[in-house]
C-alpha cells in the first residue's frame, strides 16, 4: 500500500514537472510566433504606409503650393501619376536634421534644410509637422515613422587646384559609381563691379563632359582664380532615367553674406537677409547690396533665367531699423534663386536657394529619430522628383510596445 | 513502479509530440519576417529609368550595343549595395488571342539571386511604332457635321494681336477638321453671304454647322448685307446673324474679347472715316449694341436696339483677373490632347443673367465661372441655336475654342489596338538580397 501510494505521489511528480516543462517549451514557441506575426505586420504596415504617401498627392492636392494645411496628407506630385513626388510638398515637410533657425526680423522660426551656402529655410509656421503628418496618415499614437527622400545619385565636388582652378566632380549611385554619365554643368563667377552702380552681376558658362569608369571628371577653368575668386559650379548628370544633381561655391566673403528665407508658399516671396541677423561674428558690420537672379532647368540641363520683379537688386544691413529685402519668385515651376552679393570691390559671393527641393537635389529627412525603438521596419521605392532621381525610405515602429502575454 | 513507468511513457509521448510538432511549427527567418518589398523596388527601379523613355529605348536597341552596358551601370548605381539583380527583355509576339514571349536578352550582378527573390514586369513600347487614333465625326449619327471657318481675304480682324485670321483659320483647321464630316473654309464674305442666305458652298449639310467668327471682335460682314442691314451702326446685321444661327440651329463661335463689336467689310467700308478708331480701316464700330442684337436674333425675338455695355472686366476687381479652365474643359485636354493654358484673365465675361432673358442654357463651362459672370462658355438656345463666347482679353488662344468646340460636342476617339509585331517588349526584373540570414 504504501509502495504504491509513493508510486503515485513520484509519478504524479514527475507527471506536473514534465506538463510544466512542455507548456514552458510550447510557450516560448508561440510567443516567438507571434511576436514574428507582429513584425509581419508592421513590415507589411511600413510598405502600405509607404505607398500610402507617393501614391497620393493629399487634399488640396495643391498643398505644396499654398499656405493651407493638408486635409489628407501625400506627397505625389498632382500633375503625375505612379512614384512622382511634388517638389513643393516636400519642400514644405518640416526637416528633423537640420537646427531650425530663428530670424529676429520676422519674429519667427525656420525649418532648416540648409547645405553649405545652399539655403532652403522655410517658415516652421507654415511647414507640415511630423504630428500633423501621424494624424492625417490616421498612425498617431500607434505608429511612429521616419520619411526619407535622398538623391541616389550623389555628385560631389572637390578642387584639386585653385589657379587656374580646377575641379574635380565625382558621380557615385546607391551601390556603384556611375560610369560613362554625362555630366552637364554651369559655373557661375561672380563680378562684384559687373552690376549696374555697386550691385554685383555674373557671368555663367555651360558645358558638357563624360565620366571616366570610375565615374570621375575633370574641369578646367582656366581664366578662374579659385582663391580671389567667387563662384559656383551646379552639376547635373545624368545617365539612362537617372539624374543627379551636385554644386560647390567659394566665396571670397565668407562671415557676411546673404540668407534667403521663404516667406510665404502661396505669393512665393522670399525675404533676403543679412547672415549677421541670424549668426553674428562680431564687427565690422558692412551693408550688402545684392543681385538675385531666378533660372529654371531646362531639358538640355541648362539653365534658363527667368525675369524677378520688384526687389531682384537691393542692399540689406544688420539690425535693427534695417529692413530685409523681397524678391517674388516668377513661377511653381521648379528652379534655382541664385543671389550674387557684395560687400566691398573685393569681398563678394554667391548663395543658391532651390524652388523645389530637386532643382539642387536636397535630400529631405521627415518623422521621428528611430534610434533606439524596439524593432523598426524599413521599406524602400524608387521616385522621380521633378526628373530628379531619388529614393524614398520609410522606418516605421510601433508606438503600442511588444510584449507577448503568453 | 507501474504508474512511473506509465508516466514516463507519457513523457515520452508528449516529448514526442513536441518535436513532431516542432518540425511542422517552422518559423520563418527574420529576413522573412520583415522583408523589404523587392516587388515594389524592382517596379519603381523600372519606371525611374524609363522616366524620360530610355529603357524602352535601349531594349530596343541590338543585344551588342554599349546602351546595355550603360543600363547595367545605372541598375547597379540605382540598387542598394545589397540588392542583387537579373533583369531579362522578352519580345512579346502577339497573335489570334495568344502572346508569345521570347527571350532577347538578360543582364545580372550575381550567379543566383540568393533564396529568396521578387521580380516586377513592365511592358515598354518602341519608340517607332505610330498609335493610329481614328475620331468619331460630329454629325456621323445625326444631321450637321459640317465646320465653317470664316477665312474672309475681304476682312480685317481686331483683338488678335499677333495673328491674322487667316493663320487663326489655319490653326483652326488643323485641330478641328478631322473631327467634321466637312470643314469649309469661308474665303470672302461673299460667300458669307451665301451661306447666311441658305446657299450650299459645296453641297455641306448647312444646318447644325458649327461657325467660326476668326476676326476677335470684329465680324465679317457681306457687302449684300451691309446695305441692307445698317441700322443703329450695323447692329441690325448682328441681329440677322443671330435670326441666321437660330434659323439654320447653329453654333456661332467668338474667340475673344466682346463678341461682334466691329463690322469689317475692306471692299464696302473704303471711306476715310470707314475705321474702327484704332486705326485698322475697312471697319466700323458697333459697339455692345452688335451682341445685345445678336441674342435677340438667337433668340428669335423682334429687333430692338441697346448699347448697353452687358460684360464684367477683370479690371472690376471682381475674380476676372485669373479665371481657370474648367473641370470639363481639363478632363477633355486629357482626352483630345490639347493643353491651353490653365488660367486666363477675363475682360469680356458675360453675365449668367443672358441666359434667363434669351432662353439660354450653358451646357459646357470652358472657364469656370466667377459669381455671376461667365468668361467661357456654350450657351444653346432652348429651341434652336447657340453662342459660343469667350470673353478674355487679347490676344486669342484658339486651343480655348477647340476645347469648348469638343467639349460640347464630344467627339470619340477610336484608338488603334496595341498588337503591332515587334513593338512591344517585356521586361522583367528580378531583385533578391545578399547577405543576413
Amino acid at each position: 500500500m504504501t509502495g504504491s501510494t509513493i508510486d503515485h505521489l513520484v509519478s504524479v511528480t514527475i507527471f506536473l514537472g514534465a506538463i510544466l516543462l512542455f507548456i514552458g517549451l510550447f510557450n516560448q514557441t508561440i510567443q516567438t510566433a507571434i511576436l514574428y506575426q507582429r513584425h509581419k505586420h508592421l513590415a507589411t504596415k511600413c510598405s502600405d504606409l509607404l505607398d500610402n504617401i507617393l501614391l497620393n498627392p493629399g487634399y488640396p492636392i495643391d498643398w505644396g503650393t499654398s499656405n493651407c494645411t493638408p486635409t489628407s496628407f501625400g506627397l505625389q506630385d498632382p500633375e503625375f501619376t505612379q512614384y512622382r513626388l511634388s517638389p513643393f510638398s516636400l519642400m514644405r515637410l518640416h526637416s528633423s536634421t537640420g537646427e531650425p533657425v530663428y530670424y529676429p526680423k520676422t519674429d519667427s522660426y525656420y525649418s532648416n534644410i540648409t547645405t553649405g551656402y545652399g539655403f532652403l529655410l522655410v517658415p516652421s509656421a507654415e511647414a507640415i509637422n511630423y504630428s500633423t503628418a501621424a494624424r492625417l496618415l490616421g498612425v498617431n499614437g500607434t505608429y511612429g515613422f521616419q520619411l526619407t527622400i535622398m538623391p541616389i545619385i550623389t555628385v560631389s565636388i572637390s578642387e584639386v587646384q585653385s589657379n587656374p582652378l580646377k575641379l574635380a566632380v565625382d558621380v557615385t549611385g546607391a551601390g556603384f559609381p556611375l560610369s560613362n554619365a554625362v555630366i552637364s554643368y554651369c559655373f557661375i563667377k561672380v563680378e562684384a563691379t559687373g552690376g549696374a552702380g555697386a550691385y554685383p552681376a555674373y557671368t555663367a558658362e555651360y558645358n558638357t563632359t563624360l565620366t571616366d569608369d570610375k565615374g570621375s571628371a575633370l574641369l578646367n577653368f582656366t581664366d578662374v582664380d579659385g582663391e580671389d575668386d567667387s563662384y559656383v559650379l551646379i552639376v547635373y548628370a545624368h545617365l539612362v532615367g537617372l539624374v543627379g544633381v551636385g554644386y560647390h561655391e567659394h566665396v571670397t566673403s565668407d562671415k557676411q553674406y546673404i540668407i534667403p528665407f521663404i516667406d510665404n508658399f502661396e505669393e512665393r516671396k522670399v525675404l533676403i537677409a543679412h547672415s549677421y541677423d541670424v549668426h553674428y561674428f562680431g564687427p565690422p558690420v558692412a551693408e550688402l547690396s545684392y543681385n538675385a537672379t531666378f533660372v529654371l532647368l531646362t531639358e538640355d540641363f541648362t539653365l534658363r533665367e527667368m525675369p524677378l520683379g520688384p526687389g531682384k537688386i537691393g542692399k540689406v544691413n544688420y539690425g535693427e531699423g534695417k529692413p530685409y529685402g523681397v524678391v517674388t519668385i516668377p513661377t511653381y515651376n521648379p528652379g534655382i534663386l541664385i543671389i550674387t552679393y557684395r560687400k566691398s570691390a573685393v569681398e563678394c559671393g554667391v548663395v543658391l536657394m532651390p524652388w523645389g527641393i530637386s532643382s539642387m537635389a536636397f535630400p529631405v529627412t521627415f518623422g521621428d529619430d528611430p534610434f533606439g525603438k524596439e524593432w523598426v521596419a524599413t521599406d524602400t521605392r524608387q521616385v522621380v522628383v521633378n526628373g530628379i532621381a531619388y529614393q524614398a525610405k520609410l522606418a516605421l515602429w510601433s508606438l503600442e510596445g511588444y510584449g507577448v502575454i503568453g | 513502479m507501474m504508474r512511473t513507468i506509465e508516466i514516463l511513457l507519457v513523457i515520452i509521448i508528449i516529448t514526442a509530440a513536441f518535436i513532431i510538432s516542432s518540425l511542422f511549427a517552422v518559423l520563418p527567418s527574420p529576413r522573412q519576417v520583415s522583408p523589404l518589398n523587392l516587388r515594389r523596388l524592382a517596379l519603381t527601379t523600372l519606371q525611374t529609368l524609363d522616366v524620360d523613355y530610355d529603357l524602352s529605348e535601349i531594349v530596343f536597341k541590338p543585344e551588342d550595343d554599349s546602351a546595355w552596358g550603360e543600363l547595367q551601370i545605372a541598375l547597379s548605381a540605382c540598387l542598394p549595395p545589397n540588392i542583387v539583380y537579373n533583369l531579362t527583355a522578352y519580345e512579346v509576339l502577339s497573335g489570334s488571342g495568344t502572346e508569345l514571349y521570347t527571350f532577347i536578352k538578360s543582364i545580372s550582378n550575381a550567379e543566383s539571386l540568393g533564396i529568396d527573390s521578387d521580380s516586377a514586369a513592365y511592358l515598354v513600347a518602341s519608340s517607332n511604332v505610330t498609335f493610329n487614333v481614328v475620331p468619331e465625326k460630329v454629325g456621323e449619327h445625326g444631321g450637321g457635321g459640317t465646320l465653317y471657318i470664316l477665312n474672309c481675304s475681304d476682312a480685317n480682324g481686331w483683338w488678335i494681336t499677333g495673328y491674322t485670321a487667316q493663320s487663326l483659320a489655319e490653326d483652326l483647321y488643323n485641330l478641328l477638321s478631322p473631327y467634321f464630316q466637312v470643314t469649309i473654309m469661308v474665303q470672302n464674305t461673299t460667300q458669307l453671304g451665301q451661306i447666311l442666305d441658305g446657299t450650299q458652298l459645296q453641297n455641306e449639310t448647312l444646318q447644325h454647322a458649327v461657325v467660326i467668327n476668326t476676326f476677335g471682335e470684329a465680324v465679317p460682314i457681306p457687302s449684300s448685307y451691309a446695305s441692307t442691314y445698317d441700322r443703329d451702326s450695323y447692329a441690325e446685321y448682328c441681329y440677322q446673324l443671330g435670326k441666321r444661327v437660330h434659323q439654320y440651329n447653329w453654333t456661332w463661335a467668338s474667340i475673344v474679347g466682346y463678341p461682334l463689336y466691329y463690322v469689317s467689310n475692306t471692299g464696302y467700308f473704303t471711306g476715310s472715316g470707314d475705321h474702327n478708331t484704332w486705326g485698322i480701316y475697312g471697319m466700323k464700330h458697333v459697339g455692345p449694341g452688335g451682341l445685345n442684337a445678336f441674342l435677340r436674333g438667337l433668340d428669335n425675338q423682334p429687333y430692338s436696339y441697346s448699347g448697353s455695355w452687358i460684360t464684367g472686366d477683370s479690371d472690376d476687381d471682381i475674380g476676372l483677373a485669373s479665371v481657370q479652365l474648367s473641370s470639363e474643359t481639363l478632363y477633355y485636354s486629357n482626352y483630345y490632347g490639347i493643353y491651353p493654358s490653365p488660367y486666363h484673365t477675363a475682360t469680356r465675361a458675360l453675365p449668367s443673367w443672358i441666359t434667363g432673358v434669351y432662353n439660354l442654357d450653358v451646357t459646357t463651362y470652358i472657364l469656370v465661372p466667377v459669381g455671376n459672370w461667365i468668361a467661357g462658355a456654350v450657351y444653346r438656345h432652348t429651341v434652336s441655336g447657340a453662342l459660343l463666347a469667350l470673353g478674355l482679353t487679347r490676344t486669342p488662344d484658339i486651343r480655348l475654342t477647340v476645347m469648348g468646340i469638343l467639349s460640347d460636342y464630344k467627339p470619340r476617339l477610336f484608338r488603334s489596338e496595341y498588337t503591332a509585331a515587334g513593338t512591344s517588349r517585356l521586361v522583367v526584373l528580378q531583385l533578391g538580397q545578399t547577405g543576413g540570414i
